[in-house]
């Protein structure tokens, strides 16, 4: 996509993500061409609908097309995503059956099969109506994750990509992240110049000023971040890219929140949907402390770092 | 030139010089061996025409994108050949001279620095004139040909061995503010000029107190106009903030595979590994993206002051992992190499002091970039 196509893209994405919710986004998005998007140039459709999607606080069954289309296999189906806190494949062969351990999104519990990576080569599509399903409640219950898990019959397996998967998925997930962190930092911006305190509004107060420098630092490093790991998308700068992402997610929620003070901890105001969403999304294929960790133990054990992206 | 012609072509002959341009000493050395290895490395670079490329054609350059200056200094940091802190004065000078000397000036003196014949200083701060640039107090007044200059500077990095200072002086009155300050280039071995190296923490004298006494400077060493020394000082920060802050990183690369590389089994903590280089990956990203604004022709502003906090951090989030991993080293050992990493963390420590502080830059993004209004 040209600036121009992307700027429309994004403009028809936004207002789908503010017209409709559930099923019915998942046609807006169907409608806007989102499907055409992520297959034409993932770079731009991801990045685009994530960081709305992240800033409006809203779900969608993005991340299902991005893993499936990363899987390689044909998008529409749902997919089992690893449980919480993890990434490895959510099935695993056994005696002829497929026993399943993970979440789905709302979308993927609604749909008819679910695919299911056994390893990192292989996937089965499995009858939803075979697993159990459990909402989560949890921290955020708007998230619409539901709990999966059981034993099904297998279909025939179809070859998949799984590490390429759970690096889209983490590259959009940081996106998202990143968009959820720039409504937190709006939020308390807003808050700063508004509120007054000691006949001034507490903006003025370079306390209070270093924190929203801080979550601003933060965001944009994530940023580049990212945008260096579309240039060069591997399964290690896309687990970079969650990692920073995580992490300035985690720097907003904490500045801002301290900003916004009494009102952000009410529900009356959104700042504390944006707390509970990334505590979630942090979690979803890696947080960012396990990320961190796990880079640095491969580090460690291959005495290397990370490729560099040249200038 | 093209950066993927450049890339190749100079580490093929950084390759091919690696004994002629390797350090002559282990570690650190001495602050007098790092300046001698710095303008040994410029001058062989400048003769076989590396050090010329992405400066303009009518200062003994070459021509060519601001890239290629980029990937000179990080391939040279890279390697070990030059220290980068010494490195980005030539990365911040040149350019002001080549946008405010008189031609024939620029003409003159910029291949000298470029080719490490001259060592240049750069005197801004003075005792009490730190973060607040525009209260300056070195006076320049007018005399016959050109200017008088009395007053004090301090923290003139390098000063003791530079033939050249780019220096701002007071040519309005105090409350003038920035509106009075002139820049003028000014020879060091002017009368009246006395050079004291400060002590500091890392065992390298690098700063430099300067003196000002009577001192005469020509009028055609005014840099720009009189007044405008402001916009000279501004300039200088998208040097400072790009290519320069580029090179350290380069820097802080290196180093952190030296300790991955070197440090004992179960030294270093995994976690805390994974931290630092998200910081150090994360600035290198940011900064690479500035790069390429330079390149274009973008103007760099404000968000240059994100570069710079990244960078701070990163650099002391470094060699605190350093510190934990490699503790007897860096407190208690009097090896050359394990003095240079008591250096560097030692160094560290004022990554977010010099060069605007934490609190400035935090200040600048807070005004400029969140648009909270001022502070006062």
């Amino acid at each position: 996509m040209d600036a121009a196509e992307r700027d429309l893209f994004a403009g028809s994405v936004r207002t789908a993500l503010e017209r409709h919710a559930g099923a019915g986004l998942a046609a807006a998005l169907a409608d806007v061409g989102w499907a055409d998007a992520l297959d034409a140039d993932a770079a731009s459709a991801v990045s685009t609908l994530f960081d709305l999607q992240g800033r409006a606080g809203v779900t969608s069954p993005a991340l299902d097309d991005v893993i499936v289309g990363a899987l390689g296999a044909a998008t529409g189906a749902g997919v089992v995503l690893p449980a919480l806190g993890t990434w490895s494949p959510p099935g695993a062969l056994s005696d002829g059956r497929v026993a399943v351990r993970g979440v789905v999104s709302a979308a993927g519990a609604g749909a008819a099969v679910v695919l299911v990576a056994v390893d990192d080569r292989r996937a089965h599509a499995v009858a939803t109506r075979d697993l159990e399903l459990e909402p989560i409640g949890g921290v955020d219950p708007a998230s619409g994750l539901v709990h999966v898990r059981g034993q099904a019959a297998p279909s025939a397996a179809v070859d998949v990509d799984w590490p390429a998967a759970v690096a889209a998925g983490r590259l959009a997930l940081a996106h998202e992240l990143i968009g959820a962190s720039r409504a937190m930092l709006e939020l308390a911006r807003e808050h700063a110049l508004q509120r007054v305190q000691f006949g001034r509004p507490i903006a003025m107060f370079q306390a209070v000023r270093h924190r929203l420098a801080e979550t601003l630092v933060a965001i944009e490093a994530a940023d580049a971040v990212v945008s260096a790991a579309w240039e060069d998308p591997t399964a290690s700068s896309a687990a970079i890219a969650k990692a920073m992402a995580g992490r300035a997610a985690r720097t907003a929620s904490r500045h801002c929140q301290q900003v916004l003070a009494g009102v952000g901890f009410t529900t009356e105001h959104p700042f504390e949907g944006y707390v509970r969403r990334v505590l979630v999304l942090d979690q979803l294929l890696g947080s960012t402390r396990a990320l961190t960790a796990e880079l640095g133990r491969a580090m460690i054990g291959e005495r290397a770092l990370p490729p560099l992206l040249p200038l | 030139m093209e950066l993927g012609e450049f890339r190749r072509s100079l580490d093929g002959w950084l390759d091919g010089h690696a004994a002629a341009l390797a350090p002559a000493y282990p570690g650190a050395g001495t602050l007098d061996q790092q300046v001698e290895q710095l303008n040994k490395v410029k001058r062989l670079a400048y003769d076989a025409g590396w050090m010329r490329w992405g400066w303009p054609e009518r200062v003994g350059g070459l021509g060519g994108s601001t890239l290629l200056r980029a990937y000179l200094g990080e391939a040279l940091a890279t390697r070990d050949l030059i220290e980068s802190g010494l490195y980005s004065l030539t990365e911040v000078l040149a350019p002001t001279m080549i946008d405010y000397a008189r031609p024939g000036l620029a003409a003159a003196m910029v291949p000298s620095l470029l080719r490490g014949d001259e060592t240049w200083c750069q005197g801004f701060s003075e005792p009490g004139t730190g973060s607040n640039l525009g209260s300056l107090s070195c006076r320049a007044v007018r005399a016959p040909g050109g200017w008088t200059v009395t007053g004090q500077k301090v923290w003139t990095s390098l000063a003791q061995y530079a033939q050249r200072c780019v220096l701002l002086t007071r040519t309005g009155s105090v409350e003038s503010a920035h509106k009075g300050i002139t820049a003028l280039f000014v020879d060091m071995d002017a009368p009246g000029i006395t050079v004291r190296p400060i002590g500091a923490m890392h065992g390298v004298e690098e700063f430099c107190e300067v003196f000002f006494d009577d001192v005469t400077v020509p009028e055609e060493r005014t840099l720009g106009e009189e007044g405008q020394g402001w916009s000279v000082a501004m300039d200088i920060l998208p040097y400072e903030r790009s290519t320069s802050l580029w090179h350290r990183g380069a820097y802080l690369h290196r180093r952190l595979r030296e300790l991955v590389d070197t440090a004992a089994d179960g030294a270093i903590d995994a976690g805390a590994l994974g931290d630092v280089t998200l910081s150090v990956y994360a600035f290198r990203a940011r900064s690479r993206a500035t790069q390429y604004r330079l390149d274009s022709g973008g103007h760099l502003g404000a968000e240059t002051s994100i570069d710079k906090v990244l960078l701070a951090s990163a650099e002391q989030a470094l060699f605190d992992l350093a510190l934990d991993a490699i503790p007897r080293e860096i407190t208690v050992s009097d090896d050359p190499w394990d003095v240079r990493w008591r250096r560097d963390y030692l160094y560290s420590r004022a990554a977010t002091i010099y060069g605007g502080s934490a609190e400035i830059q935090r200040n600048i993004i807070a005004r400029r970039l969140l648009d909270l209004g001022d502070d006062r």
